[in-house]
């Protein structure tokens, strides 16, 4: 008997085999004898393993048994829930030089704008300038694409008309 | 007026399942206390060991909890529950397995080079036995068995699951199911007559 006759013996006693197969096997297990023998060792077994399971009870009690369950899961949900709230300044952590650029980039852009009135005068080179009212100084090279502003915290001292400091 | 208390040991399964999948913790406790034998006996079947056993039924149950809004009563609860330690436990001994190398028998075994040679077993070496006897030798020879051998006796005999679900849950083809199944069952055969031999023995 080759191993696909085994095979087929178990799945006709499995009810796995198409009914065709079957109808060969049954005739089978009739004419030869060694495959009605393999055939009654296969369904002796199987009928004594169904429903057979030996029953096991929890060597654990039913209080100490769930209490770790329950710690697990609140573990687990508090866990979930650190995730879930880190994410918000996670993003910020994680891009932070990308975010502390543009931030940059954007108080410069307001800066430049507000200060140069760069959208009307596009061709301007080195631009001084001096803001008496909030006593800062602003200089700005586009050679060296910087800006830099001072802000004093005395007030700007005064000059008569030819350049000497009055007091 | 105050809420009366809820009986949760008169409720049913399927009215315990509801209040846990709305969070009721104690609901799931009950569930647990009902079924924490069966599903810690399928674990120990699987991986012959009280301490695995005992850790992956937990797991199971944990695992259970989080994924209880997916059950929707397809099956009974238990069933459902014994799929999710099923699963935990195949992943536990493919990690063993792979831990570990193989040994000569198990490798003959898989490819069938020692139950082919054994005779066929008559009579049936379980007839006369006692219930609580039958199932102790059964246990005893699942015991001897490889964990590919036992695994598939276990899905098929006890958990009644077709070929092609076994195949499915073992991440292998049918024909390493049939395969399998086959040596098993002759193993089983075999050693279930050497236990009655032996006893018999003066």
């Amino acid at each position: 008997m080759n191993t696909e006759i085994e095979l087929k013996l178990q799945s006709y006693l499995d009810g796995e085999l198409p009914a065709r197969e079957a109808k060969q096997v049954e005739g089978l297990t009739q004419a030869d004898p060694a495959a009605r023998a393999l055939f009654g060792e296969l369904q002796t077994t199987r009928a004594a393993l169904r429903g057979n399971e030996l029953e096991r009870t929890l060597p654990e009690s039913r209080e100490f048994y769930w209490s770790k369950i329950e710690r697990a899961i609140l573990a687990a949900e508090q866990a979930g829930e650190r995730r879930a709230s880190s994410f918000g300044l996670g993003w910020l952590v994680r891009y932070w030089p990308q975010f502390s650029g543009a931030a940059v980039a954007v108080v410069l852009l307001i800066a430049g704008a507000t200060q140069f009135n760069w959208f009307s005068s596009p061709g301007w080179d080195e631009i001084e300038n001096t803001l008496d009212d909030s006593g800062s100084f602003t200089f700005r090279s586009e050679q060296n694409r910087m800006t830099l502003v001072w802000v004093s915290s005395h007030p700007q001292a005064e000059q008569d008309e030819d350049g000497e400091l009055v007091n | 007026m105050a809420a009366r208390k809820k009986d949760y040991t008169a409720m049913s399964d399927e009215m315990l399942v509801r209040s846990a999948q709305r969070g009721d913790m104690r609901a799931f406790e009950e569930l647990v206390a009902r079924h924490r034998d069966k599903v810690y006996a399928r674990a120990f079947s699987m991986m012959r060991n009280e301490d695995d056993a005992v850790d992956i039924s937990q797991e199971a149950w944990v695992k259970g909890w989080q994924r209880l809004k997916q059950f929707q009563g397809e099956s009974s609860f238990l069933t459902w529950m014994t799929r999710i330690v099923i699963n935990l436990c195949l992943d536990a001994l493919r990690k063993q397995k792979r831990q570990r190398a193989e040994s000569v028998e198990e490798m003959e075994e898989e490819s069938g080079g020692v139950e082919r040679q054994m005779p066929v077993v008559t009579p049936n070496p379980t007839a006369g036995l006692e219930r609580s006897e039958l199932r102790q030798r059964i246990d005893k020879a699942l015991n001897q068995l490889s964990y590919e051998h036992r695994t598939v006796l276990i899905l098929h005999e006890f958990e009644e699951l077709e070929y092609k679900e076994i195949a499915k849950r073992m991440q292998c083809s049918i024909g390493t199911v049939m395969s399998r199944l086959f040596y098993a069952r002759r193993k089983m055969a075999a050693l279930m007559a050497s236990y009655k031999k032996t006893e018999l023995a003066p």
